[in-house]
Protein backbone atom coordinates (compact mmCIF):
# COMPACT_ATOMS: atom_id res chain seq x y z
CA UNK A 1 0.00 0.00 0.00
CA UNK A 2 1.29 3.44 -0.65
CA UNK A 3 0.72 5.76 2.93
CA UNK A 4 1.07 8.99 3.51
CA UNK A 5 1.66 9.70 6.92
CA UNK A 6 1.21 13.40 8.03
CA UNK A 7 2.92 13.85 11.67
CA UNK A 8 6.26 12.26 12.66
CA UNK A 9 5.91 12.36 16.35
CA UNK A 10 5.91 8.92 18.51
CA UNK A 11 2.55 7.54 17.37
CA UNK A 12 4.02 8.95 13.55
CA UNK A 13 7.43 7.80 13.51
CA UNK A 14 6.57 4.47 15.15
CA UNK A 15 4.04 3.56 12.38
CA UNK A 16 5.56 4.63 9.52
CA UNK A 17 8.65 2.46 10.82
CA UNK A 18 6.46 -0.45 10.96
CA UNK A 19 4.45 0.04 7.84
CA UNK A 20 8.07 0.31 5.89
CA UNK A 21 9.12 -2.89 7.94
CA UNK A 22 5.87 -4.73 6.34
CA UNK A 23 6.82 -3.45 3.23
CA UNK A 24 4.64 -0.75 2.60
CA UNK A 25 5.34 2.70 0.57
CA UNK A 26 5.53 4.91 3.30
CA UNK A 27 5.98 8.81 3.06
CA UNK A 28 6.13 10.72 6.32
CA UNK A 29 5.25 14.87 6.88
CA UNK A 30 6.12 16.92 9.12
CA UNK A 31 6.56 20.43 9.42
CA UNK A 32 9.97 19.96 11.65
CA UNK A 33 12.52 18.52 9.91
CA UNK A 34 13.99 17.18 13.43
CA UNK A 35 10.82 15.34 14.31
CA UNK A 36 12.39 12.57 11.80
CA UNK A 37 15.26 11.91 14.55
CA UNK A 38 12.71 9.70 15.58
CA UNK A 39 12.47 6.97 12.93
CA UNK A 40 14.46 3.92 13.13
CA UNK A 41 17.55 3.85 10.99
CA UNK A 42 15.72 0.86 8.75
CA UNK A 43 12.95 3.45 8.13
CA UNK A 44 13.47 3.10 4.44
CA UNK A 45 10.47 5.39 2.93
CA UNK A 46 10.37 9.42 2.20
CA UNK A 47 10.35 11.89 4.80
CA UNK A 48 9.29 15.40 3.42
CA UNK A 49 9.75 18.76 5.28
CA UNK A 50 5.99 20.88 4.99
CA UNK A 51 2.41 21.04 6.37
CA UNK A 52 0.22 18.24 5.76
CA UNK A 53 -2.82 20.70 5.37
CA UNK A 54 -1.12 22.53 2.34
CA UNK A 55 -1.86 20.75 -1.28
CA UNK A 56 1.37 20.99 -2.66
CA UNK A 57 2.66 19.03 0.21
CA UNK A 58 0.11 16.46 -0.13
CA UNK A 59 0.69 16.26 -4.27
CA UNK A 60 4.59 16.23 -3.55
CA UNK A 61 3.71 13.40 -1.29
CA UNK A 62 1.90 11.98 -3.10
CA UNK A 63 -1.60 11.85 -1.93
CA UNK A 64 -3.36 10.94 -5.47
CA UNK A 65 -2.18 7.94 -5.72
CA UNK A 66 -2.11 7.00 -2.17
CA UNK A 67 -4.25 4.17 -0.69
CA UNK A 68 -3.96 5.67 2.85
CA UNK A 69 -3.76 9.11 4.82
CA UNK A 70 -2.67 8.82 8.08
CA UNK A 71 -3.05 12.15 10.43
CA UNK A 72 -1.23 12.25 13.82
CA UNK A 73 0.04 15.73 13.91
CA UNK A 74 -0.44 17.90 17.42
CA UNK A 75 -3.51 19.69 16.66
CA UNK A 76 -7.26 17.91 16.02
CA UNK A 77 -8.57 20.60 13.38
CA UNK A 78 -5.18 20.66 11.36
CA UNK A 79 -5.62 16.71 11.50
CA UNK A 80 -9.59 17.05 10.32
CA UNK A 81 -8.93 19.84 7.41
CA UNK A 82 -5.79 18.19 5.95
CA UNK A 83 -7.98 14.30 6.54
CA UNK A 84 -11.33 15.85 4.66
CA UNK A 85 -8.95 17.08 1.84
CA UNK A 86 -7.16 13.76 1.44
CA UNK A 87 -10.72 11.80 1.31
CA UNK A 88 -12.92 14.63 -0.66
CA UNK A 89 -10.25 16.35 -3.01
CA UNK A 90 -7.88 13.56 -3.68
CA UNK A 91 -9.96 10.57 -3.32
CA UNK A 92 -8.23 8.74 -1.04
CA UNK A 93 -9.97 5.55 -0.17
CA UNK A 94 -8.63 4.75 3.68
CA UNK A 95 -8.47 7.97 5.49
CA UNK A 96 -7.58 7.40 9.88
CA UNK A 97 -7.39 10.97 12.09
CA UNK A 98 -6.45 10.96 15.81
CA UNK A 99 -8.70 13.46 17.33
CA UNK A 100 -7.78 14.00 21.01
CA UNK A 101 -11.41 15.85 21.86
CA UNK A 102 -13.50 12.37 22.35
CA UNK A 103 -16.61 14.06 20.97
CA UNK A 104 -14.64 15.99 17.96
CA UNK A 105 -13.64 12.07 17.02
CA UNK A 106 -16.91 11.15 17.33
CA UNK A 107 -18.76 13.66 15.06
CA UNK A 108 -15.93 13.21 12.32
CA UNK A 109 -16.33 9.61 12.74
CA UNK A 110 -19.89 10.29 12.15
CA UNK A 111 -18.98 12.07 8.76
CA UNK A 112 -17.19 9.69 7.03
CA UNK A 113 -13.28 9.64 8.75
CA UNK A 114 -11.93 6.98 10.32
CA UNK A 115 -11.14 8.80 13.73
CA UNK A 116 -9.92 7.53 16.94
CA UNK A 117 -9.32 9.26 20.20
CA UNK A 118 -6.21 8.55 22.35
CA UNK A 119 -7.81 10.74 25.54
CA UNK A 120 -10.92 8.50 25.11
CA UNK A 121 -8.57 5.28 24.62
CA UNK A 122 -6.32 6.48 27.77
CA UNK A 123 -8.97 7.01 30.31
CA UNK A 124 -10.36 3.73 29.11
CA UNK A 125 -6.79 1.91 29.90
CA UNK A 126 -6.48 4.16 33.21
CA UNK A 127 -9.84 3.24 34.46
CA UNK A 128 -9.24 -0.71 33.57
CA UNK A 129 -5.77 -0.54 35.10
CA UNK A 130 -7.26 1.11 38.57
CA UNK A 131 -9.10 -2.03 38.99
CA UNK A 132 -7.60 -4.62 37.22
CA UNK A 133 -6.61 -7.29 39.81
CA UNK A 134 -2.74 -7.94 41.16
CA UNK A 135 -2.12 -4.40 38.89
CA UNK A 136 -2.46 -6.82 35.52
CA UNK B 1 -31.47 36.70 17.17
CA UNK B 2 -28.78 34.67 19.17
CA UNK B 3 -25.45 34.58 17.11
CA UNK B 4 -21.77 33.37 18.19
CA UNK B 5 -18.89 34.63 16.53
CA UNK B 6 -15.44 32.39 16.57
CA UNK B 7 -12.59 34.25 16.49
CA UNK B 8 -11.74 37.94 17.98
CA UNK B 9 -9.38 39.19 15.57
CA UNK B 10 -9.83 41.63 13.29
CA UNK B 11 -12.48 40.64 11.15
CA UNK B 12 -14.51 38.98 14.37
CA UNK B 13 -14.17 42.30 16.46
CA UNK B 14 -15.20 44.22 13.28
CA UNK B 15 -18.52 42.03 13.44
CA UNK B 16 -18.77 42.34 16.67
CA UNK B 17 -19.12 46.03 16.88
CA UNK B 18 -21.72 46.33 13.94
CA UNK B 19 -23.94 43.46 15.36
CA UNK B 20 -23.66 45.05 18.99
CA UNK B 21 -25.59 48.11 16.80
CA UNK B 22 -28.15 45.90 16.00
CA UNK B 23 -31.20 45.78 19.01
CA UNK B 24 -32.34 41.82 18.11
CA UNK B 25 -29.15 40.60 17.88
CA UNK B 26 -27.68 38.66 21.22
CA UNK B 27 -23.95 38.10 20.26
CA UNK B 28 -21.24 36.00 21.86
CA UNK B 29 -17.61 36.17 21.12
CA UNK B 30 -15.57 33.23 21.24
CA UNK B 31 -11.86 33.55 21.70
CA UNK B 32 -9.10 31.24 21.87
CA UNK B 33 -6.16 33.05 22.85
CA UNK B 34 -6.64 34.69 26.87
CA UNK B 35 -5.21 37.58 26.62
CA UNK B 36 -6.65 38.85 23.22
CA UNK B 37 -10.16 38.16 25.21
CA UNK B 38 -9.16 40.23 27.83
CA UNK B 39 -8.66 43.09 25.68
CA UNK B 40 -11.65 42.80 23.75
CA UNK B 41 -13.84 42.12 27.31
CA UNK B 42 -12.47 45.27 28.10
CA UNK B 43 -13.78 46.82 25.32
CA UNK B 44 -16.43 44.95 24.71
CA UNK B 45 -17.67 43.41 28.18
CA UNK B 46 -19.49 40.19 28.73
CA UNK B 47 -20.34 39.70 25.01
CA UNK B 48 -16.66 37.90 24.54
CA UNK B 49 -16.06 34.66 26.23
CA UNK B 50 -12.23 32.53 25.99
CA UNK B 51 -12.23 29.52 24.91
CA UNK B 52 -11.90 26.70 22.01
CA UNK B 53 -15.09 27.83 19.71
CA UNK B 54 -14.01 24.16 18.15
CA UNK B 55 -14.86 22.28 20.84
CA UNK B 56 -18.29 20.50 20.77
CA UNK B 57 -18.24 20.94 24.76
CA UNK B 58 -17.48 24.73 25.12
CA UNK B 59 -19.84 25.75 22.45
CA UNK B 60 -22.43 24.16 24.56
CA UNK B 61 -21.69 25.82 27.33
CA UNK B 62 -21.99 29.13 25.34
CA UNK B 63 -25.39 27.79 24.55
CA UNK B 64 -25.15 26.80 20.88
CA UNK B 65 -27.98 24.71 21.34
CA UNK B 66 -30.34 27.82 20.83
CA UNK B 67 -27.64 29.52 18.25
CA UNK B 68 -29.57 30.47 14.81
CA UNK B 69 -26.36 32.07 13.28
CA UNK B 70 -22.43 30.71 13.77
CA UNK B 71 -19.86 32.91 12.74
CA UNK B 72 -16.53 30.95 12.12
CA UNK B 73 -13.86 33.66 11.31
CA UNK B 74 -10.44 32.75 12.69
CA UNK B 75 -7.40 33.05 10.59
CA UNK B 76 -7.01 29.39 11.15
CA UNK B 77 -8.81 27.41 8.44
CA UNK B 78 -9.09 24.03 10.02
CA UNK B 79 -10.32 25.82 13.29
CA UNK B 80 -12.76 27.55 10.74
CA UNK B 81 -13.55 24.16 8.78
CA UNK B 82 -14.24 22.07 12.23
CA UNK B 83 -16.30 25.00 13.66
CA UNK B 84 -18.53 24.90 10.94
CA UNK B 85 -19.12 21.10 10.52
CA UNK B 86 -19.24 20.69 14.54
CA UNK B 87 -22.24 24.05 14.35
CA UNK B 88 -23.86 22.50 11.18
CA UNK B 89 -23.79 18.42 12.04
CA UNK B 90 -23.75 18.54 15.93
CA UNK B 91 -25.68 21.50 16.90
CA UNK B 92 -28.12 21.77 13.77
CA UNK B 93 -27.43 25.34 13.55
CA UNK B 94 -29.38 26.49 10.74
CA UNK B 95 -27.15 29.09 9.53
CA UNK B 96 -23.45 29.02 9.40
CA UNK B 97 -20.72 31.56 7.58
CA UNK B 98 -17.06 30.71 7.55
CA UNK B 99 -14.18 32.33 6.77
CA UNK B 100 -11.59 31.03 4.24
CA UNK B 101 -8.12 32.44 4.73
CA UNK B 102 -6.42 30.50 2.02
CA UNK B 103 -8.36 30.59 -1.39
CA UNK B 104 -7.09 27.13 -1.88
CA UNK B 105 -8.70 25.32 0.53
CA UNK B 106 -12.32 26.85 -0.77
CA UNK B 107 -12.94 23.79 -3.26
CA UNK B 108 -12.72 22.19 0.00
CA UNK B 109 -15.04 23.90 2.10
CA UNK B 110 -17.83 24.08 -0.74
CA UNK B 111 -17.06 20.09 -1.23
CA UNK B 112 -17.87 19.65 2.82
CA UNK B 113 -21.41 21.90 2.67
CA UNK B 114 -20.00 24.78 4.42
CA UNK B 115 -22.05 27.00 2.12
CA UNK B 116 -22.08 30.51 2.98
CA UNK B 117 -18.02 31.26 2.70
CA UNK B 118 -16.32 34.77 2.87
CA UNK B 119 -13.06 36.36 2.74
CA UNK B 120 -13.29 39.36 4.89
CA UNK B 121 -16.46 40.96 7.44
CA UNK B 122 -17.58 43.42 4.82
CA UNK B 123 -18.76 40.11 2.91
CA UNK B 124 -20.00 38.49 6.07
CA UNK B 125 -22.10 41.41 6.69
CA UNK B 126 -23.67 41.04 3.59
CA UNK B 127 -24.57 37.54 4.14
CA UNK B 128 -26.53 38.52 7.21
CA UNK B 129 -28.20 40.85 5.57
CA UNK B 130 -28.92 38.43 2.68
CA UNK B 131 -30.36 41.34 0.44
CA UNK B 132 -29.14 40.10 -2.74
CA UNK B 133 -30.16 36.66 -3.75
CA UNK B 134 -27.07 36.18 -5.63
CA UNK B 135 -23.80 37.82 -4.82
CA UNK B 136 -21.94 38.51 -8.18
CA UNK B 137 -19.42 40.59 -7.00
CA UNK B 138 -18.29 39.95 -3.32
CA UNK B 139 -15.82 42.72 -1.84
CA UNK B 140 -13.26 41.04 -0.18
CA UNK B 141 -11.13 44.48 0.60
CA UNK B 142 -10.82 47.82 0.59
CA UNK B 143 -7.72 49.40 -0.49
CA UNK B 144 -8.82 52.99 0.25
CA UNK B 145 -5.97 55.34 -0.01
CA UNK B 146 -5.88 53.84 -3.82
CA UNK B 147 -9.54 53.99 -4.17
CA UNK B 148 -9.12 50.39 -5.23
CA UNK B 149 -11.27 47.31 -4.01
CA UNK B 150 -10.32 43.57 -3.90
CA UNK B 151 -13.35 41.57 -5.15
CA UNK B 152 -14.77 38.03 -5.59
CA UNK B 153 -16.74 36.99 -8.51
CA UNK B 154 -18.30 34.02 -10.28
CA UNK B 155 -18.49 33.42 -13.88
CA UNK B 156 -21.81 32.24 -14.82
CA UNK B 157 -23.12 30.00 -17.72
CA UNK B 158 -24.46 32.01 -20.76
CA UNK B 159 -21.46 35.09 -19.63
CA UNK B 160 -20.17 37.20 -22.29
CA UNK B 161 -16.61 36.14 -19.87
CA UNK B 162 -17.17 32.66 -20.26
CA UNK B 163 -15.39 30.49 -22.66
CA UNK B 164 -13.00 33.71 -23.59
CA UNK B 165 -9.06 34.50 -22.98
CA UNK B 166 -8.51 37.11 -20.79
CA UNK B 167 -6.81 38.66 -23.15
CA UNK B 168 -10.25 38.73 -25.52
CA UNK B 169 -11.92 40.94 -22.98
CA UNK B 170 -12.10 44.14 -23.10
CA UNK B 171 -11.85 44.90 -19.34
CA UNK B 172 -12.28 48.40 -17.29
CA UNK B 173 -9.57 50.66 -16.92
CA UNK B 174 -7.76 49.87 -14.49
CA UNK B 175 -8.68 46.37 -13.47
CA UNK B 176 -6.28 44.15 -12.78
CA UNK B 177 -7.47 40.28 -12.72
CA UNK B 178 -5.30 38.88 -10.23
CA UNK B 179 -6.42 35.10 -8.86
CA UNK B 180 -8.10 32.45 -10.72
CA UNK B 181 -10.18 29.76 -8.79
CA UNK B 182 -10.81 26.66 -11.31
CA UNK B 183 -11.64 23.25 -9.89
CA UNK B 184 -8.10 22.13 -10.41
CA UNK B 185 -6.62 25.11 -7.77
CA UNK B 186 -5.88 28.62 -7.85
CA UNK B 187 -4.08 30.07 -10.65
CA UNK B 188 -2.02 33.79 -11.43
CA UNK B 189 -3.45 33.85 -14.95
CA UNK B 190 -1.93 35.40 -18.54
CA UNK B 191 -3.61 36.61 -21.75
CA UNK B 192 -4.50 32.79 -22.33
CA UNK B 193 -6.29 31.67 -19.77
CA UNK B 194 -9.53 31.05 -20.64
CA UNK B 195 -12.48 31.57 -17.96
CA UNK B 196 -14.79 28.72 -17.44
CA UNK B 197 -18.35 28.38 -15.96
CA UNK B 198 -18.25 28.38 -12.08
CA UNK B 199 -14.73 29.54 -12.16
CA UNK B 200 -13.94 32.59 -9.33
CA UNK B 201 -11.94 35.61 -10.33
CA UNK B 202 -10.31 37.59 -7.33
CA UNK B 203 -9.39 40.86 -8.84
CA UNK B 204 -8.29 44.39 -8.06
CA UNK B 205 -10.60 47.19 -9.50
CA UNK B 206 -11.60 50.76 -9.49
CA UNK B 207 -15.25 51.20 -7.79
CA UNK B 208 -16.48 52.66 -11.22
CA UNK B 209 -15.83 48.98 -12.98
CA UNK B 210 -18.17 47.29 -10.77
CA UNK B 211 -21.45 47.28 -13.10
CA UNK B 212 -19.50 46.79 -16.59
CA UNK B 213 -17.66 43.90 -14.45
CA UNK B 214 -20.52 42.39 -12.95
CA UNK B 215 -22.27 42.61 -16.42
CA UNK B 216 -19.01 40.29 -17.77
CA UNK B 217 -19.84 37.68 -15.68
CA UNK B 218 -23.38 37.43 -15.39
CA UNK B 219 -24.47 38.30 -18.83
CA UNK B 220 -27.19 40.24 -17.51
CA UNK B 221 -26.60 43.54 -19.33
CA UNK B 222 -25.53 42.54 -22.89
CA UNK B 223 -24.80 46.33 -24.25
CA UNK B 224 -21.79 46.30 -21.56
CA UNK B 225 -18.56 44.53 -22.01
CA UNK B 226 -18.18 43.58 -25.29
CA UNK B 227 -15.36 41.55 -26.09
Amino acid sequence: MRVVIMGCGRVGAGLATRLAAEQHHVTVLDTDAFAFRRLLPEFDGRRLVGSGTDDRMLVQAGIETADMFVAVASGDNRNILASQKAQSMYGVKVVVTRVKDPLRAELFGRLGLRTFSPTKVGIELAHDALFAPDGR
Amino acid sequence: MYIIVVGGGNVGYGLALELQQLPDYEVTIVELSGSRASTLRDELGEMVVHGDGSEIAFLESVGARRAELVIAVTADDGANLVTAQVARHWFKIPRVITRVNDPRNEALFRKLGVDSIVSASGAVMAQIEATMPEHTLVPLMALESAGLRVVSMRVQAGSTAEGKALRDLTLPMGVLITIVITPDGALAPDGSTVLRHGDEIIAVIPREADETLRAMVTGAHPDDGRP
